[in-house]
């Protein structure tokens, strides 16, 4: 600016000089003309803005949703996830249902052997209690058999005394007398025979009359049957428990993948850009409902047109940030059915009816 | 990117007036050097130039109130300019010259409405004194105004002297509150590292002290100062400020030398004088950014800071608020800056009770109001400016009948008494 250039007191009066100063003023003072007014519309359009959006409650702001995004990131990460995690529980609970029935098969087997050996068992004690009295009584008549038997052995000793005697005599020949010493081992052979089978049925008759080691082994057998039984009832019923826990889960699962299927990331994710949706701030909540229509307006606010409808409304919670104001504001997602795809672009559209009825 | 960028000169602007006040408070309470050494005994000549325009009974006041200063009656007079005024502020003036005998008082008038600058150099044709003193009609004056003033030009390097420019009107209103405020912190704190290094931007004009030398050798740029053949009749003061720094002399203000004055109590005022203020303040950016090399090779670097980055700061706060309304506007609406505000409000209001009871301002929250006030300057005002810089009108004063100014400098004197 040549404010402070000094003029000689006698230099001729240029004549370009005033014109050129009078050409910079006026185009300045037109720039400037024109600057207050484009401020003073600026400042009444950015108050008028304000007001509008800060008084209209049917405005929404289009949101495209890319696969790309966090948000979309995230949820489908944690789809792929819980998919995967539903596939393994589905084959674990197959598995554990096999297990089950296998221990079930294994069970009933045992359970129907433990009545045939108690059966067993009892028939057993039972006989022993019959025969053992009566090999008692046959041990007693026994002990007095070989009681006779041995005093006629006491004879026989004698008898092959005499036998000696007879030889030396030369009364009978050695066949005879060896004939005779023959007979007298076999019944010296007969009366040990005899001793020995009166021992064996003592022993008998311990076996039929006290419990003795081998039923103790049968009871054992017995005992170790109902533990498994009791162990497999065990295994049984903690698999079920884990089968009834995992159906649970599954169940759950199921129910969360059917919700998220209802989510705009998942409709965004399916369909890609061809599902448009929108963000409904809580205070315009009841400027939307299905089927409402979509207007887009020139400079959001004026000159609009109906581009859609509303094609549904969405649950979640979802945060935004105010196209207008920047502030974060709470609401929820809408899909739109859009005829003009291009008003998915529009900083905000508007619901129900034209923002200023034009 | 360009928001970012504008965010990072407001953070460097911040940045650097933060160090500034708080290096002015060290420079205050710690640094001898901070102040000038001011010699009593030294009591030149002085001629206290008043241009006056529409201001009625107040010019009456003013030289009253300098009539009782505390300088020799001998070696000082008061020369009076009259700015075709429209009201009866020379019949004031006349009374005046008739009241205080004790002082010599001159009056004069132009024969055209010239401005303040050109009635400045018009009173100065009737001067013969060593120092001129130029001073608004619309102050008044402590009696040792000249006296302390006199004082500090025994250094010989100082060119340019101010006084600290209380406020008259602390209580009216709010918009007078705030003005205290800013007014002190400006004088106490602000202009102190600028006079560490002999380099004030900008001496107001409400008491404006040079050495006559000095003045007479600027009188014919102040005189020949145009925008575009339009003749530029406001910001002398800053003009005259920078000149003197230009030509190698020292600038500096006096807090001791103390004057009163009213400061604008409506919206519609304050606006009027801010702008006039904002349209100095673009101007003397321009010529400074058009002379630049000649500033950093001549100027003390803080004073090339001083004449760039404040200016600069103004301007970019027209760009800071546009940034911040179209991206975040309600981040404005926050409390953080309003608590601030208030903040500051408090320790000011407290100082000012504490240090110029005179000047206490009854509700230091006010304050807070200057927050709206920055925003409504830094859009408004900041624009206006920048496209009304052909104007040459006063600014504050109120004229009942547009006079046709006389775009060539036709302001000479109808009468001096």
């Amino acid at each position: 600016m040549p404010e402070d250039k000094k003029v000689p007191a006698n230099a001729k009066p240029s004549v370009i000089q005033p014109m050129l100063y009078k050409s910079v003023v006026t185009i300045y003072r037109i720039f400037a003309i024109v600057t207050l007014y484009l401020v003073l519309f600026g400042v009444l359009a950015y108050g008028f803005v304000m007001g509008f959006y800060a008084l209209n409650t049917s405005w929404a702001a289009p949101v495209i949703l890319s696969p790309a995004d966090d948000k979309s990131l995230d949820f489908t990460e944690k789809l792929v996830t819980s998919r995967q995690t539903l596939e393994d529980l589905n084959v674990d609970m197959k598995r554990l249902q096999e297990g089950v029935a296998e221990m079930n098969k294994h069970r009933a087997a045992l359970v129907a052997l433990e009545p045939e050996l108690k059966a067993a068992i009892v028939r057993e004690k039972q006989h022993n209690l019959a025969t053992g009295p009566q090999l008692l009584e046959l041990d007693k008549q026994k002990q007095a058999d070989n009681a006779k038997t041995q005093a006629v052995m006491a004879q026989v000793r004698e008898v092959e005394a005499t036998i000696n005697k007879d030889l030396a005599a030369g009364l009978i020949t050695k066949g005879d007398a060896a004939t005779q010493r023959a007979a007298l081992n076999q019944a010296e052979s007969t009366y040990t025979d005899s001793k020995i089978g009166e021992i064996l049925l003592t022993d008998s008759i311990l076996e039929k009359t006290t419990t003795d080691t081998k039923s103790l082994d049968v009871l054992d057998k017995q005992a170790e049957l109902i533990s498994e039984i009791a162990q497999l009832d065990i295994a049984i019923g903690v698999a079920q428990k884990q089968i009834y826990e995992e159906t649970k889960q599954i169940n759950m699962l199921k129910q969360a993948l059917t919700t998220a299927k209802s989510t705009p990331y998942y409709l965004s994710v399916s369909g890609g850009s061809a599902v448009n949706f929108a963000f409904v701030p809580y205070d315009n909540q009841g400027s939307v409902s299905v089927g409402t229509a979509v207007y887009d307006c020139y400079l959001n606010m004026v000159a609009c047109k109906k581009v859609g409808t509303v094609k549904q409304i969405f649950a979640g919670e979802e945060h935004a940030i105010h196209p207008i104001f920047r502030t974060d504001i709470r609401g929820f997602l809408i899909q739109m059915q859009l005829d003009h795809t291009e008003s998915a672009k529009s900083k905000t559209v508007f619901l129900n009816r034209k923002p200023l009825f034009f | 990117m360009a928001p970012v960028l504008v965010w990072l000169i407001l953070f460097l602007c911040l940045l650097i007036s933060i160090l500034k006040y708080t290096f002015a408070l060290i420079l205050k309470w710690s640094v001898s050097g901070a102040t000038v050494k001011k010699d009593y005994t030294f009591q030149p000549t002085v001629s206290v130039l008043m241009p006056c325009f529409n201001e009625g009974k107040t010019v009456y006041e003013t030289i009253e109130s300098i009539s009782r200063s505390d300088y020799p009656n001998h070696r000082f007079e008061v020369i009076a300019q009259d700015d075709c005024s429209v009201d009866d502020s020379y019949e004031w003036m006349l009374k005046a010259q008739r009241d205080f005998s004790n002082i010599r008082v001159r009056v004069g008038r132009n024969t055209a409405n010239s401005g303040k600058a050109r009635s400045v150099c018009n009173a100065l044709q009737h001067s013969t004194a060593e120092l001129i003193i130029s001073i608004d009609s619309d102050c008044i004056f402590h009696p040792d105004a000249i006296r302390e003033l006199a004082a500090c030009f025994s250094e010989p390097k100082i060119g340019s002297v101010g006084g600290r420019v209380g406020v008259r009107n602390p209580n009216e209103n709010a918009i007078t509150q705030i003005q205290t405020f800013i007014y002190y912190a400006a004088f106490q704190v602000y202009k102190v590292p600028e006079n560490w290094t002999r380099s004030v931007g900008c001496i107001s004009g409400c008491l404006f002290a040079i050495r006559r030398d000095l003045l007479l050798e600027i009188e014919p740029k102040i005189r020949s100062r145009h925008w575009f053949g339009i003749p530029v009749n406001q910001g002398e003061d800053r003009f005259l400020t920078h000149q003197t720094l230009l030509r190698g002399y020292g600038t500096y203000i006096n807090n001791d030398a103390l004057c009163w004055t009213t400061v604008p109590s409506t919206l519609a005022e304050l606006f009027n004088q801010q702008l006039r203020w904002k349209r100095s303040i673009i101007r003397d950016l321009f010529y400074t950014l058009r002379t630049l090399p000649q500033h950093v090779w001549s100027l003390h670097p803080n004073t090339v800071l001083t004449l760039v980055l404040t200016p600069l700061g103004a301007l970019l706060g027209l760009l800071v608020v546009l940034t911040m309304l179209s991206g975040n506007p309600m981040e404005v609406a926050g409390p953080a800056p309003l608590i601030v505000y208030l903040g500051i409000g408090a320790v000011l209001g407290f100082v000012i009770r504490k240090y110029s009871a005179r000047e206490a301002v009854n509700n230091p929250l006010a304050f807070g109001a200057y927050l709206g006030w920055t925003l409504i300057s830094s859009l408004f005002i900041t624009t206006l400016a920048l496209c009304t810089l052909d104007s040459r009108d006063w600014g504050t004063r109120s004229k009942e009948k547009e006079q046709e100014a006389s775009e060539s400098d036709a302001g000479g004197q109808e009468s001096a008494s």
